[in-house]
This record gives C-alpha cells, sequence and structure tokens, in this order.
C-alpha cells in the first residue's frame, strides 16, 4: 500500500489547497506517474502524479481543502 | 494498462493538440502567452516545454497580424493552432478570419487550402464585463467558410480537437471558459467531465449527440448551455415529472438539423438555449431549420432562452439576468407547459 | 518645466491615494474567492489589472490636464482614474458591480465612465487611442481648447489601430497624446520578445509626431516630459508620444503568480510610492510628519469609498435592459 500525499514542496507556505478534481474513480487501476489529481493553491493549480501502480481508493474527495503533506488517497 | 480517466474539457482538448504535435511536424501553435504560460484559458499548458519555441510560438498582440500570418502558413501547407485568448478580440481580426481564413479554399476553387484551428475563449457569468464576456458564435456561424465547433464536454474536446487539426478545412473551435475546467472559474462542471481514451479518436463534424432521451420537449443547448439543460430537466423530472430530451450538436456549422428535427418529430415541443446574443442568431436558425421543414410537428411554439440582446453588463444581478440559466430554461418551460 | 513643491506634493499624494485604494481593493479581492479559485466571486469578481507601480505614468502626466481635456484610459485604469480625480466612492462602487457606480454597475473595472471627468475606457488594448484622437479632432475642427491623451500599455503599440491612429494623428497635427506605460510584459510575454525596436517612442518619427522615453518610473521627470508633450498639443504643435518605464508590481492581474518573470527582475522591481517618498523628504519638499499626515488622510478617503460600496444596493436584474439606445434625436 502507497499513500498517496500531497506533496511537500507543491507550494511553500501554510496556506490551504483544494482538489480541484480528481482523474480516476476510487476502484480505478493507475500506473506510477500518471496525473492522478488536480490541486490548487490561490490561482496556482498543480498535478500530482501517482506515487505507484495499483488500484486507487479516494481519501479525499474533488473540492476537499488539504494541506501540504496530507494523505488524501492510497493505491494497492 | 490504465482504467479510464476522467477528464477536464481544457486537459482533454490539449492531449489531442499534444497528440497531432508529436505524429505531424507541420503542426504548430501560436498565439497570445502560449509558451510559457500555456495560454490564458490553459489550452496550450506545459506545451512549451515540450516542444519549445521553435513549434509554441508566442506572438505580439497583433491579432490581425498573427492570423493573417497562421492563413498563410496554411495555405504553404502547414497546420497552424491559433489562439485566441478572448472570442471578443475577434473585433479587431475579423477581416483574416471572415475575408481570408474563410474565403481562399472558396475562392481560389479548391486550389488553397487552409487547415487550420482557431482557439477561442468564449462566455461569460465570471463578472468580467462587456468586452470580455461575450459568445459571439452566431456572428462567426454567419459567415460561410469556417467550420465551428463548441465542445460542452472532455470526450466530445477531444474527438472534435482531433478532428479540427486533421481537418484540411478552416476550424473554429470555440472554448467556453466556464466549461473548460481551469480551476481559474471555480470547480470544473460535473458533467463536463468524461472518461476519455487515451487513444487518439475523432468526432465527425455535423453529428449531435442525444445528451439523454425524453418524451415531452427537446432541448437544444451548446457547450454552457447543455449543462444548464441538463440541470433544468433534473429539476423538471423530478417536480413535474417531465420528460426532457436534451441535444448537443457539438458541431455549430455543419449543424445536424436531422438530428434536431428528429427529436421534436417525437417530442412536439422545442426549447434552444444559448449564451450568445438571441437576435439573428443561433437560436432563431435551429428553429427555422425545424418549421421550414414541417411546422405540423410542433404542438406548440418554439422558445428561445438566450442573452436578450443587451451587452452584459458587469454588475452580478444584472448579468445573471442575461445568462441562459437553468432557472431560465426551467420557467421558460414550466410557462410553456402550463405547469 | 520643473515641478514646484506643491505640485510635487500633489503628485505624491495621488501616487499614495491610487495606491490605497488599489491596496484595499486587492485585500478584498482575494478574501471571498477560496477555495477553489472563481474570479466570478465575491464582492469584487472579475479580472482585476492593479495599479501598483503604474501609478508615477498617471499622477505625472494628469497634473498637466485641465477639465476641458479627455482621457481614455486602458484595462488598468485605477490609477489613472484616481489621478483624474474620480470619486472614489463611485469607483469602488462600481467595481463592485453597484447601483451608485459610475456606469450603475453596467460597466465595471476595465469599463469605467464619467462624462463630468472626460474620462472613458476600454478592455480592447490599443482601443482607446481612436477615440481619443477623435476627440481631439473635434476640438481642433470646432476651434475648441482641450487636448486629448490616451494611456494604453507598451504591449498595445503592436495592435493594428497604433499604426493606424498615430498617423492620422500626424497627418491632422492633432492635439493628443498617446501616453505607453511600458512595463516590459503584455500578460506573460516580454517587450523583447514581442516588439521589434527597444523604444515605441522611437516609431514616433515614422509618424511624423514628437517621441519621447523616460525612465526609472520617476514623476518629477516623468512631469517634466509630459510638459513638453502638453505644450506642442496645446500651441498647435501636433501629437506627440510619450513611453514612460514603469513596473508592474502585482502581475497582469490579481492573482498573476508572475512565475514567468525572471527572479532577478522580480528582485530589481523599484516601488515608486517608497521611492518618490525618499525624495521628497531628502529634498525637504515634505517632513515624514507630513508624510504621515498625507497617508492618514488618504487612508480615511479610501475607507469611505470602500465602506459606502459595501453599504451601496446592487441594481434590480431588469435594470440590464435600460439603456441600449438613446432614444432621443436632435
Amino acid at each position: 500500500m502507497t499513500d498517496v500525499i500531497v506533496p511537500n514542496d507543491m507550494w511553500d507556505d501554510d496556506r490551504e489547497g483544494v482538489i480541484v478534481s480528481w482523474l480516476y474513480l476510487s476502484g480505478a487501476s493507475v500506473t506510477e506517474g500518471e496525473v492522478l489529481c488536480e490541486v490548487m493553491v490561490e490561482k496556482a493549480q498543480s498535478d500530482l502524479l501517482s506515487p505507484a501502480s495499483g488500484i486507487l481508493t479516494i481519501v479525499e474527495e474533488a473540492d476537499a481543502i488539504v494541506s501540504r503533506g496530507q494523505v488524501i488517497g492510497r493505491v494497492d | 494498462m490504465s482504467s479510464e480517466r476522467i477528464l477536464t474539457v481544457a486537459r482533454a482538448g490539449r492531449e489531442a493538440v499534444m497528440w497531432e504535435m508529436e505524429n505531424d511536424p507541420s503542426v504548430f501553435v501560436l498565439g497570445e502567452d502560449v509558451f510559457t504560460f500555456g495560454g490564458v484559458f490553459g489550452t496550450a499548458d506545459g506545451l512549451g516545454e515540450i516542444f519549445g519555441p521553435e513549434r509554441i510560438l508566442d506572438t505580439p498582440i497583433s491579432e490581425t497580424g498573427f492570423i493573417g500570418l497562421a492563413t498563410g502558413a496554411a495555405m504553404a501547407g502547414m497546420r497552424p493552432i491559433v489562439e485566441l485568448a478572448f472570442i471578443d478580440f475577434i473585433g479587431v481580426c475579423f477581416n483574416a478570419i471572415a475575408n481570408l481564413a474563410a474565403k481562399h479554399q472558396y475562392l481560389s476553387n479548391g486550389q488553397v487550402k487552409i487547415p487550420m484551428v482557431l482557439m477561442l475563449g468564449a462566455g461569460g457569468g465570471y463578472n468580467n464585463g462587456a468586452q470580455h464576456s461575450q459568445y459571439l458564435l452566431s456572428t462567426l456561424a454567419h459567415m460561410p467558410g469556417m467550420v465551428i465547433v463548441a465542445p460542452s464536454n472532455a470526450y466530445d474536446a477531444k474527438g472534435l480537437m482531433h478532428a479540427a487539426i486533421r481537418s484540411d478545412d478552416f476550424v473554429v473551435y470555440v472554448g467556453q471558459k466556464k466549461v473548460a475546467g481551469i480551476g481559474l472559474l471555480g470547480s470544473p462542471i460535473k458533467t463536463s467531465m468524461a472518461a476519455v481514451p487515451d487513444e487518439p479518436y475523432t468526432i465527425p463534424f455535423g453529428e449531435a449527440r442525444i445528451v439523454q432521451e425524453g418524451t415531452d420537449i427537446t432541448f437544444v443547448g451548446v457547450s454552457w448551455t447543455v449543462h444548464q439543460c441538463i440541470q433544468a430537466a433534473e429539476r423538471l423530472e423530478a417536480q413535474y415529472g417531465v420528460s426532457v430530451e436534451i441535444i448537443d450538436p457539438r458541431t455549430i456549422v455543419p449543424l445536424d438539423r436531422e438530428a434536431i428535427f428528429k427529436s421534436v418529430s417525437k417530442t412536439g415541443r422545442l426549447l434552444v438555449a444559448d449564451e450568445d446574443y438571441q437576435d439573428f442568431g443561433f437560436t432563431g436558425e435551429v428553429i427555422a431549420g425545424v418549421v421550414e421543414r414541417d411546422p405540423t410537428i410542433l404542438r406548440s411554439p418554439p422558445v428561445r432562452v438566450a442573452n436578450p440582446n443587451v451587452n452584459i453588463p458587469f454588475s452580478r444581478p444584472m448579468e445573471q439576468r442575461v445568462l441562459p440559466t437553468a432557472d431560465r430554461i426551467f420557467e421558460a418551460t414550466v410557462a410553456l407547459l402550463g405547469l | 518645466m520643473t515641478p514646484t513643491s506643491d505640485q510635487r506634493k500633489a503628485m505624491y499624494t495621488s501616487i499614495v491615494r491610487s495606491r490605497e485604494f488599489d491596496d484595499r481593493i486587492l485585500e478584498l479581492y482575494f478574501a471571498d474567492k477560496m477555495p477553489v479559485f472563481d474570479l466570478g466571486k465575491g464582492l469584487i469578481p472579475g479580472e482585476i489589472h492593479s495599479s501598483h507601480g503604474h501609478e508615477p505614468c498617471a499622477a505625472g502626466t494628469m497634473i498637466h490636464l485641465l477639465p476641458e481635456d479627455t482621457i481614455t484610459a486602458s484595462h488598468r485604469p485605477h490609477h489613472q482614474a484616481v489621478c483624474r480625480g474620480l470619486d472614489l466612492s463611485k469607483l469602488a462602487a462600481e467595481l463592485m458591480g453597484k447601483k451608485t457606480g459610475y456606469c450603475a454597475g453596467k460597466g465595471g473595472h476595465m469599463h469605467i465612465y464619467s462624462q463630468a471627468h472626460n474620462f472613458s475606457c476600454s478592455g480592447i488594448i490599443a482601443e482607446g487611442m481612436g477615440p481619443a484622437a477623435g476627440v481631439a479632432l473635434a476640438n481642433k475642427m470646432r476651434k475648441q481648447p482641450g487636448i486629448a491623451v490616451s494611456y494604453m500599455g507598451e504591449a498595445a503599440a503592436n495592435q493594428g489601430a497604433f499604426h493606424e491612429v498615430m498617423n492620422m494623428a500626424g497627418i491632422y497635427k492633432l492635439p493628443y497624446i498617446c501616453v505607453i506605460e511600458d512595463n516590459n510584459w503584455g500578460v506573460s510575454v516580454n517587450k523583447q520578445a514581442s516588439t521589434a525596436v527597444a523604444r515605441n517612442s522611437d516609431r514616433a518619427s515614422a509618424y511624423g509626431v514628437y517621441g519621447e522615453y523616460v525612465e526609472g518610473n520617476d514623476c518629477d521627470a516623468i512631469f517634466e516630459a509630459m510638459a513638453r508633450c502638453v505644450e506642442r498639443a496645446r500651441s498647435g504643435g501636433g501629437a506627440s508620444i510619450l513611453e514612460i518605464q514603469t513596473f508592474r508590481l502585482k502581475g497582469h492581474m490579481l492573482g498573476d503568480t508572475m512565475d514567468y518573470v525572471p527572479k532577478k527582475e522580480i528582485e530589481s522591481l523599484k516601488d515608486c510610492v517608497v521611492d518618490y517618498r525618499a525624495k521628497l523628504i531628502e529634498d525637504g519638499v515634505v517632513s515624514q510628519i507630513e508624510v504621515d499626515d498625507i497617508i492618514a488622510q488618504v487612508k480615511k478617503e479610501v475607507d469611505t469609498a470602500i465602506q459606502f460600496g459595501i453599504d451601496s444596493p446592487y441594481p434590480e436584474p431588469d435594470d440590464a435592459f435600460n439603456g441600449l439606445f438613446a432614444g432621443t434625436s436632435r
């Protein structure tokens, strides 16, 4: 099991971000390095890449407020 | 092998541009803020890094010049994709669009081809004032010589972009800003996101999509208004049990009049929703396409829900009043059916 | 012609007024558009091109203008409106889309009109040039006083309108000045990448008009250069292009992350409000106490204006249908 984590270097202060959209549904098989979801801080949007290959489980749905380092999903 | 991805409209369209650029060296992008900025509405996001400044060309703010230039490059056999951030700006380059790009193929009797795509960001509803909120689809559609596509969802966005780039004709690709799902204008519209295959595919011009089947009334919408139709239909079904059929023409020129006629033949009622100015526009054209063929299929007068021909006011209450929102579509249907 | 102490104080007050106004707008703008950024949300919706850094371009030029002169402003119009003396309350109300705004909410940030100030706006770049030159032509035809000045960014000089209008300004010898605020960037495109000459003022010779470039974003230098252009326009000497080096401190629009601007350039951006204050204190024009008074006074004005906007009612939805035509005849 690998956690999908909002990378600490996605932005460089303690603001909160938001998940704009997931590109897959829970239960989808995903490949390492693919874009999994879009995260936004103020007006800057970033792609979050899959940390592993496997089956995705979404923990935090689209529109959820997230912090850096937070676990937002799992890949099994 | 991955499962199907669910993409935003902007991402899906961009994927098609990327694939075509990788597979055809004659495809290139030019326009305002495309290289480092990725296009004001994200249409070229990341392309500069992949393809470099030789194929992703930032232009000065000289629309007449660069659309003319792209027309020439297309005449010479390249396949330019031109980015114009706001459709409102066609005002400063209408000659290059309507008198050059849209006329060469015809006037030369087919000697000259214009395999060019013009990408435009269009539409309002986010308080950006009268010069940055217009839809202007009918202004272009009124002029002969342009294929015009207006995707409402990610699947169509990718397929229509592949078709647009591969076409030997001048194609105007109208992206609705709120449909794009770029984060600048809030969360993506859920019904605009769709499962998109990895492989390239095309959607033929002039082929409408039946968004949902129904029996009491036909709604025809374009891009953003497709989603307004969906929302209105959900409420009509829930509150009054009205069964709505929704048609998304996907391409405006050529228009799939057959699909619309067939649907209205079944439902007997027609409502057309469009964000553009109502008078002399798309809504009237769709209705004319039905009634000039057979007016007796209509059980009640056709309905238009569009901008009531005023300039788009900045202030929120006034702008919301002139937009063809789900509320207006719902109310117009309630009034039509006497519910 | 160098500015007097009073004129310098007036220019300083103008740039502070514009800055304080934009600081409050910025603060309110970001307060209610999150978490997913939505341009259409909040008290002040839509794009805002703030004037942070551009203030001297208006303060140093408008000080020479008279009530009968005409201004066409750009898509970045706040400093132009503030320095022309437009009412901050009606301006704030317009940015909020309120009924009490200059255009009763129809215009918004890029479309501020005040006929009483001969002030209008266009959000399409360089498109203020034609109307300004047209007012200049009308004044000339009717032998009336009054010159016209259009404001725009340096990237707008690559529009067809620039060439067309400047050529006509040259052949008709119009009392017209094209002020170019050169912040080095057209949205994300650097001036070097978009413009074949280093200075748009050099293009003046192509149209038989006067051209001048001012470096440093300094009110005093702008004042002197504008004095020459205005003297020429008022005395029948014809049109000018006045290009002014300036600095865009908050990007193209609020929320622009400016990733495309080299770090070195961001570090070298100069803040005119800080610099001009230091200069005036050094020259003994104002004391620190006077500066504090000016800032306190302006803050009060801005507070009142913002509160007026917040307290004002929205227009009725059906007000959208009013005023498309005048409906009157001579």
